[in-house]
């Protein structure tokens, strides 16, 4: 079914027509949604967006190079924190900030990537985890970064302000387009990447690392360069989500949204640019929006939280909330290992033959 | 050349930014001929979620509201979002109820960074936001006409403290073990504040880190300086683990916490009963929530029992009644027009309103919380000794 026929066929950023016609169609729907969507709607697929551009970026690492991290909320953390202060500190306009932070994500990851060098596995998990706890403490006790208080996001201003050109985004429809198109571009990236020696150098590490040295990829090079890649996702990510909250505290960052992360990519499915998008997606939506309006459902809410209140805790539905979201997770696991994204071709495959 | 169609596709796209560039849907009304909806949210699960319960709290005062007919022939539907303690969570929870729901007011709300995370969003959309739970000094500099506060800062009531130590108790030695944080920061300057009035300062000052589960060194530092009294402003845990590791090294100092810290029941029971036998005092702004002797308190009480029987009658779940009672008043007041501007001007109005909380005033340009707590002991059976009725802190820095 993808059969190349030519180096170029492969290198296509569409395989086909139809693909890029339906792909013109959901951009196109995307960007009229502000037309008929509430603000909470935006807010959410701001979020939705974000974690999209996190999880693109993880899966570079874990997907296409076999690495693992369990501390890319750590990433997460310095996008976010690095751009508002570059912003509030140093008078640096937006677009800069924000791209600066990423390097500065990256450097970090460029830094976790030479432990990964010698370890592996169970080993490399901890190295990374200890980076994102850490992280998340060393901002907590600096005053610099505010502390644990928290730091308040300046106003978004594309513009810059010395020059007396700004223009600021105030409205969540404007925030909507500015993300979605920072990520449409990091998803081009990404899918491109792959594409490039680069890419077919994490693959072949992740299939083999002896092999690959052999065939004379530079492993010290290559590892740590998609830990960087990885990382300056997670900090354009973070940039992002500064504005889209406008508000965050240390703890924000913590150990749970790393491994929120990964359940992003693993749902949605390893390996695949496509497959992150699709998990980043659900996930978030499982999380905060499925069941979150359940109590307030005619008929079938009240019978719910009766059921809830008897039998299980007094807190209501919110614990549904968490059962639900790791059913899903389960089910996906169960049926699909390779994600949504395996369940997609299999969904191809069926309709390519069918009647038969 | 595909790449060109695609960067045109993009062109246009971005265009469209300064096109499409407009205020979003209308939020909808928060109140019709049949209804007034309210909202909080709070971590119902999660770490944070024994703090869920002031969530819970405010229901039953809805409850009762309803029970009795409802304010002006409208029912209040009350909602509750679960934000985990996460103020992403927060804000989507927020954003839900103002957009799809839509309420005309916000009360309690658990936590410093949850409700940071909102402020500007609820001032913007100008929603009624009553009694954020926190003592952060964010909420009340500078004013903000929307949200009317209640919970006493931090400053004040180690201020409070102080006073009482040095004038009614005559310590001469005060310690203090504070959380590295604003909530242990505040509350420092509010002491020394105090005790520099007296030419006095802490022999000691001691700071532990919310997740420090070892807090030996912290006590050998009190313990070396002789501190007879010691001020706590920490996390529940903190607390507990701190009064064992004294009373292990023979170290009986007179303990006083914050009020976040004053449900003896669950702090007896975290610490086996120590809390009781040290006789540890709090400070408190509620009315004491075991004496039935009080008629609200009854009241509140045998509807809990009746309404809400699962629930423990404890202080964090009466701290979300203190939250909604004012609302509540202030509602009855406006009457059948009601309206965010007459809701508005009728909180703006508030004077001498004490349910049993504390006594509330507020102005059109003060919504401060109140500075007077009372200082209460507990009793060798976990039960409120009142040591001292309501003080008011005449040094407030607000």
């Amino acid at each position: 079914m993808d059969m190349k026929r030519s180096y170029y066929e492969d290198i296509e950023l569409f395989k086909s027509g139809v693909i890029l016609f339906w792909t013109i169609v959901f951009l196109l729907v995307l960007f009229t949604f502000p037309l008929y969507m509430s603000d909470y709607a935006l807010y959410l697929l701001n979020l939705i967006m974000v974690y999209v551009i996190v999880s693109v970026g993880l899966n570079i690492l874990v997907g296409s190079t076999g690495q693992i991290s369990l501390g890319h909320a750590g990433f997460f953390a310095i996008g976010a924190y690095a751009t508002v202060l570059l912003m509030t500190n140093l008078q640096i306009p937006f677009f800069i900030a924000i791209i600066a932070a990423a390097f500065i994500a990256a450097f970090f990851g460029f830094i976790l990537g030479l432990p990964a060098l010698r370890l592996e596995g169970p080993y490399l998990t901890i190295a990374t985890l200890a980076f994102g706890l850490a992280i998340m403490h060393v901002i907590g006790h600096t005053e610099f970064f505010g502390g644990r208080q928290g730091l308040m996001a300046p106003p978004l201003d594309l513009g810059i302000p010395q020059l007396g050109w700004s223009f600021v985004l105030s409205s969540e429809t404007s925030k909507y387009y500015l993300v979605l198109i920072i990520t449409i571009l990091m998803v081009l990236f990404a899918i491109n990447i792959l594409k490039t020696k680069a890419g077919r150098a994490f693959v072949a590490i992740r299939d083999s690392d002896i092999a690959a040295e052999v065939i004379g990829i530079n492993l010290t090079m290559y590892k740590t360069l998609s830990f960087a890649v990885s990382a300056f996702y997670a900090g354009i990510g973070g940039g992002l989500f500064a504005f889209v909250l406008g508000f965050f505290d240390p703890f924000t960052f913590n150990l749970i949204l790393s491994i929120i992360f990964i359940v992003m990519i693993v749902v949605g499915g390893l390996g695949s640019v496509m497959g992150s998008i699709t998990g980043a997606a659900l996930i978030t939506y499982l999380m905060y929006d499925l069941f979150k309006n359940v109590n307030e459902a005619p008929y079938v809410g009240p019978l719910f939280v009766a059921f809830s209140e008897r039998w299980m805790t007094i807190t209501g539905m919110d614990n549904f909330n968490y059962i639900a979201l790791g059913l899903v997770m389960i089910g996906i696991m169960l049926f699909e290992p390779l994600g949504m994204f395996g369940a997609w071709i299999r969904i191809k495959k069926y309709w390519k033959t069918w009647p038969f | 050349m595909r790449l060109n169609k695609i960067t045109l596709v993009m062109f246009v796209a971005f265009c469209a930014v300064f096109l499409f560039s407009y205020q979003g849907q209308a939020q909808k009304k928060g109140f019709d001929d049949n209804e007034i909806r309210i909202g909080q949210w709070g971590p119902q699960t999660g770490p944070a979620a024994p703090w869920g319960a002031v969530a819970r709290g405010s229901k039953l005062l809805f409850d009762i509201v309803n029970e009795e007919g409802g304010i002006h022939g409208r029912k209040i539907r009350y909602f509750i979002r679960d934000d985990q303690y996460n103020p992403s969570q927060t804000m989507a929870g927020v954003r839900d109820l103002v957009d799809r729901q839509g309420v005309i007011a916000f009360v309690g709300g658990v936590g410093t960074a949850p409700g940071v995370a909102v402020q500007r969003y609820l001032r913007q959309n100008k929603i009624i936001w009553i009694g954020v739970c926190s003592g952060a000094k964010a909420f009340i500099e500078p004013h903000n006409p929307y949200l009317w506060n209640m919970w006493p800062t931090y400053d004040d009531d180690a201020s409070v403290m102080a006073k009482f130590l040095v004038e009614k108790k005559k310590f001469k030695k005060i310690g203090m073990l504070y959380q590295n944080d604003d909530y242990g920061l505040d509350s420092m300057a509010g002491a020394k504040r105090r005790l520099k009035t007296y030419n006095m300062d802490l022999v000691a000052a001691v700071p532990c880190e919310p997740i420090e589960r070892d807090l030996t060194s912290q006590i050998a530092r009190l313990k070396a300086a002789g501190a007879e009294a010691v001020i706590g402003f920490v996390a529940p845990t903190q607390a507990a683990i701190a009064l064992r590791n004294a009373v292990s090294v023979g170290f009986h100092p007179q303990w006083i916490h914050s009020y976040n810290l004053c449900d003896f029941y669950l702090m007896n029971h975290i610490t086996d009963g120590l809390w009781a036998k040290e006789k540890v005092m709090t400070t408190a702004f509620t009315a004491d929530i075991t004496d039935m002797s009080i008629p609200l308190v009854k009241k509140y009480h045998d509807a809990t029992k009746r309404l809400a029987p699962q629930e423990r009658w404890a202080i964090f779940y009466a701290a979300g009644i203190v939250v909604a009672e004012p609302l509540v008043y202030a509602l009855k007041k406006v009457g059948r027009n009601l309206s965010t501007e007459a809701l508005k001007n009728e909180l703006d109005k508030v004077t001498n309103f004490q349910g049993i909380g504390p006594k509330l005033t507020w102005t059109a340009t003060n919504h401060r919380p109140p500075k007077a707590l009372r200082i209460w002991q507990c009793g060798p059976k976990g039960e409120v000794i009142v040591l001292q009725d309501w003080t008011e802190n005449e040094l407030s820095a607000y």
